[in-house]
């Protein structure tokens, strides 16, 4: 069952210069129980996506879409208090510093009690609410890997390490028992054994509860370890879609080829002592997009048919945007 | 927790020092002899000079001057006015109150109305209401206090008459000392009619603690705006929102402590400025507090009570400074060490 489904969504910001496109038709197709993976450089607007998904959006931008839904509902046609109740219950979002995203002066305790559902408690009088309450979160603590949590309830986030607090914002994205986790970088600036305990633990939730995930980042070894989707995107457009391996056996968009490639450890032909490659040319800032395909000043196959947006096109379940795909003029 | 208290108390020891030191230097500073600058008494016979000097400890060396002083100033003989002849200690601890009791009041008044329109206009942020409030805030800011002061006095005492035109209270009542601050003295007091007593001190209170109010509760309005904005637009309350939570939970459960605390001890920071506020409106409504007190002491080259008067505004100053930044220190949680959770 497909749950979220957005079609060519776009997201102007406003600046001194006009509104900047700064999500350019986006496609994202997430189904029940899949782990799909978001990928780009930073600043390619992953964190943006997520907000305009959960609606944390700031005055000054402006969104438009041919489809958002969510379970067959319009996101964007309901109103305020119905897309929180539906956020509410049913997606939650872990963002990628934990610290900021607590509230510096609550009790981590008090913070993960206030996202626990009424719903979720068992029946009873409202006097047995907080006990409940209080047994739900230690619960939740324990299913993360957090031992002391009597603890950790009482301190406040900054008294905590890093990764703590990252098992912390999990629990509290299960707490809702939601059916969608939206994962912003959730590995961030992170020990490489805190980094893998945190991966494993989405997984874990993954396949034990049924549940997706979208998985925001730019570690490709994690995201390639663990999801089974992917969708490529570059300064506000979607690249190339598709299943994992699929993409990574063959990637049709020059930029995915040079996203993998950028990862030694996904090349196996890769003789000692060889020149790593990247692509030349850094990505555009806001103010400077190119026009067309917005890959098009740094892309080693560019023609002059790239000023205008490649539309975007479909094989099976591989979809992707460019007029000169790898691989398929070869046929 | 015990050292933020040794810190500061040291701090406030050795401040009160330097202050007493300086102090003790004004009688040398002002022009004359110092003798008869702090005693008042000119042309005297070589005698009694004599006795004066024996009393001020003036033949000793300058360290055993200041010890006497500091002697002096411990047993609560901070010398004679000129003018009054009455003993400063007294004086001084009397008008001082007074002053106090203005400014608290004026904070108070400050408070109740720069808290909320500061909250409206962070959450209204770059909205009309937010200009409007801004605007407003700055005219209010830029306003001199003298003279708003005066315009109050021409508008609601002269030409409507609704407040009395000076002074603490009327004549007519006689409210004996015992705390200095008078509306808590008139509760206190068992004279007749305590509640036409009552509202005739807070109809004088009226017009000098709102003149001063009128620039602190633009500062608070304006430090509580900026602040409001700052924690609203913050990561976490950001994900409060993606979160579900409705605006309003946001606001009240995570909003309002944390615009709140940055900026505590600034607002009572504000105490200070008030304070002089506070001295300038007292000369203008004849209100009898320290500040009145030390231009008048001033214009009548009273030495004594100019030396005492200020020793005591910046002692009280600094102590309540020193004594504030303590507490917030204490209490705030941010600033709260890691204790049970390391492991």
């Amino acid at each position: 069952m497909i749950l979220l489904d957005i079609k060519n969504l776009t997201l102007e910001i406003e600046s001194q210069s006009g509104w900047i496109k700064a999500l350019d038709k986006i496609n994202l197709v997430i189904t029940e129980g899949q782990i799909h993976a978001l990928v780009g450089e930073s600043g390619s607007g992953k964190s943006i996506i997520v907000k305009a998904i959960v609606g944390a959006i700031s005055d000054r931008w402006r969104i438009t879409a041919d489809r958002m839904t969510w379970r067959g509902q319009d996101l964007l046609k309901m109103s305020v208090r119905e897309r929180r109740k539906i956020i509410r219950s049913d997606i939650s979002v872990i963002f990628q510093n934990p610290k900021s995203s607590l509230d510096p002066i609550v009790t981590l305790g008090n913070q993960l009690k206030e996202v626990i559902l009424a719903t979720n408690l068992e029946k009873g009088m409202f006097w047995n609410r907080a006990k409940q309450r209080k047994k739900y979160a230690s619960e939740l603590l324990h299913r993360v890997g957090i031992k002391h949590h009597e603890a950790y309830m009482r301190s406040l986030p900054h008294q905590i390490p890093n990764d703590i607090c990252q098992k912390f914002m999990i629990a509290m994205a299960l707490a809702s028992q939601p059916k969608l986790i939206i994962a912003d970088d959730p590995t961030r600036g992170m020990e490489i054994t805190d980094k893998s305990q945190i991966l494993k633990l989405l997984t874990r939730v993954n396949q034990v509860r049924k549940l997706s995930i979208l998985f925001v980042s730019h570690d490709l070894l994690a995201i390639s370890s663990m999801a089974d989707h992917m969708t490529v995107l570059y300064c506000g457009q979607t690249v190339e879609s598709g299943r994992m391996n699929q993409l990574r056996r063959r990637a049709l968009h020059p930029y995915t080829k040079a996203l993998l490639e950028s990862a030694p450890s996904f090349r196996t032909d890769l003789p000692p002592k060889s020149p790593l490659s990247s692509l030349g040319g850094t990505i555009p800032t806001f103010q400077h997009l190119p026009i067309g395909c917005r890959l098009g000043p740094r892309c080693p196959r560019a023609r002059r048919e790239c000023v205008k947006v490649p539309e975007v096109r479909r094989i099976h379940e591989h979809t992707y945007s460019c007029h000169f795909p790898l691989h398929r003029d070869q046929k | 927790m015990l050292r933020i208290m040794l810190r500061h108390i040291s701090l406030l020891i050795l401040t009160l020092f330097i202050l007493s030191f300086f102090s003790f230097s004004l009688a040398y500073l002002f022009p004359g002899d110092p003798l008869v600058n702090l005693t008042g008494i000119r042309d005297s016979s070589e005698q009694t000079y004599a006795l004066l000097a024996q009393q001020y400890a003036m033949n000793d060396s300058l360290f055993s001057q200041y010890w006497h002083y500091v002697n002096n100033l411990f047993s609560g003989n901070w010398g004679l006015s000129f003018s009054s002849g009455l003993p400063l200690a007294e004086e001084i601890s009397r008008s001082l109150a007074a002053s106090v009791e203005l400014s608290a009041y004026a904070l108070i008044i400050s408070f109740v109305i720069g808290l909320p329109l500061g909250f409206l206009s962070g959450l209204r942020h770059h909205k009309f209401i937010d200009y409007s409030l801004l605007s407003a805030s700055v005219i209010g800011y830029s306003i001199p206090v003298f003279w708003a002061a005066l315009i109050a006095i021409l508008l609601f005492s002269v030409q409507l008459g609704w407040f009395p035109l000076s002074g603490r209270i009327s004549l007519l009542y006689d409210i004996p000392y015992d705390t200095g601050f008078i509306l808590i003295d008139i509760l206190l007091s068992d004279v007749p009619d305590k509640e036409f007593a009552f509202q005739d001190a807070l109809r004088h209170l009226v017009l000098p603690s709102v003149s001063i109010a009128i620039v602190t509760s633009t500062i608070v309005l304006r430090i509580t705006r900026r602040s409001v904005v700052e924690v609203m637009n913050s990561e976490y309350i950001q994900a409060a929102y993606a979160r579900g939570l409705s605006p309003r939970q946001v606001f009240v459960r995570h909003g309002i402590k944390n615009a709140l605390i940055p900026i505590l001890p600034l607002l009572v920071m504000q105490f200070t400025t008030l304070l002089t506020n506070a001295m300038i409106v007292e000369t203008i409504f004849s209100w009898p507090g320290i500040g009145n007190g030390l231009i008048q002491a001033i214009y009548q080259r009273d030495f004594p009570a100019i030396r005492a008067g200020m020793l005591a505004v910046s002692a009280l100053v600094l102590t309540f400074t020193i004594t504030s930044d303590m507490v917030i220190q204490i209490f705030d949680p941010a600033r709260r060490r890691p204790e049970d959770a390391t492991s």
